[in-house]
């Protein structure tokens, strides 16, 4: 169940990457400004404590970066998924081919699709290898 | 014990947090407080190398989160252990045990 709620988490941080970019920040701001509050308390001047504060947290932007990164990715490896969009594409544009073929005067129809499901059907071979590629370790 | 600040080993974040959330749901913030409490301050994390962590264990599916208020009336985002998250953090505190016992005994070894 919450690996269909991230899934649906990952392509709305896809569809609004400005919205998740605010929450990260507002996130990341909420912490420099607990740690600053922490810091006045233990005898900082404000000014001490914000500057403290910002140099515990560590680098801001690319923290933010890569949090907002994050959320885009999905919490499984897409390339099966794609492989298997382009399979059902190809059996669709096969079947399609075979239907055109029965009607009499769409002979040209039906070459077309024949031709659209081996075109998809390749493209779904070039992306299984990509997948294998990707799941290949780095030479030593 | 000597409170010298311990460095931590890779991986062992996830697992911290995940422990650190095993006690109730917290903010980004009050997991790093929870760790150094827990840990008697001597484990520190980098306080941002915090978050990268919690995306990714949310990625996941171990913990998930919601905008709340927090102690002081600001909006906060606040996380929580998930059942497959407690599973987790069961299966990485074995691991952990069963490598530290090795290190001690490897240590120990004359």
């Amino acid at each position: 169940m919450s690996r269909i709620k991230t899934t649906v988490q990952s392509l709305h941080a896809w569809r609004h990457p400005e919205q998740i970019a605010c929450e990260v920040e507002e996130e990341l701001r909420f912490h420099i400004a607990k740690r600053t509050i922490a810091n006045i308390e233990s005898g900082m001047t404000p000014d001490q404590a914000q500057l403290a504060a910002r140099q515990s947290f560590g680098n801001f932007h690319q923290i933010k970066t890569e949090c907002c990164e994050i959320s885009r990715n999905l919490p499984f490896d897409p390339g099966p998924l794609r492989m298997g969009i382009y399979i059902a594409i190809a059996v669709l544009a096969g079947g399609t081919a075979l239907w055109a073929v029965n009607i009499p005067h769409h002979n040209l129809s039906a070459v077309l699709w024949q031709l659209i499901a081996i075109a998809v059907l390749v493209r779904a071979f070039i992306a299984g290898r990509r997948n294998k590629v990707t799941c290949q370790s780095p030479k030593e | 014990m000597s409170k010298s600040k311990a460095g931590l080993l890779q991986g062992t974040l996830d697992m911290l947090i995940l422990k650190a959330l095993s006690l109730g749901a917290l903010h980004g913030y009050g997991i790093g407080q929870r760790i150094a409490q827990i840990s008697d301050d001597t484990l520190k994390i980098e306080e941002g190398s915090l978050y990268p962590g919690l995306y990714r264990l949310e990625r996941r599916g171990w913990i998930e989160s919601e905008w709340d208020v927090s102690d002081n009336n600001q909006r906060a985002k606040f996380y929580k252990l998930t059942r497959s998250g407690r599973k987790q953090l069961i299966l990485e505190e074995q691991n952990w045990e069963r490598l530290a016992g090795a290190t001690m005994k490897a240590l120990r070894a004359s």
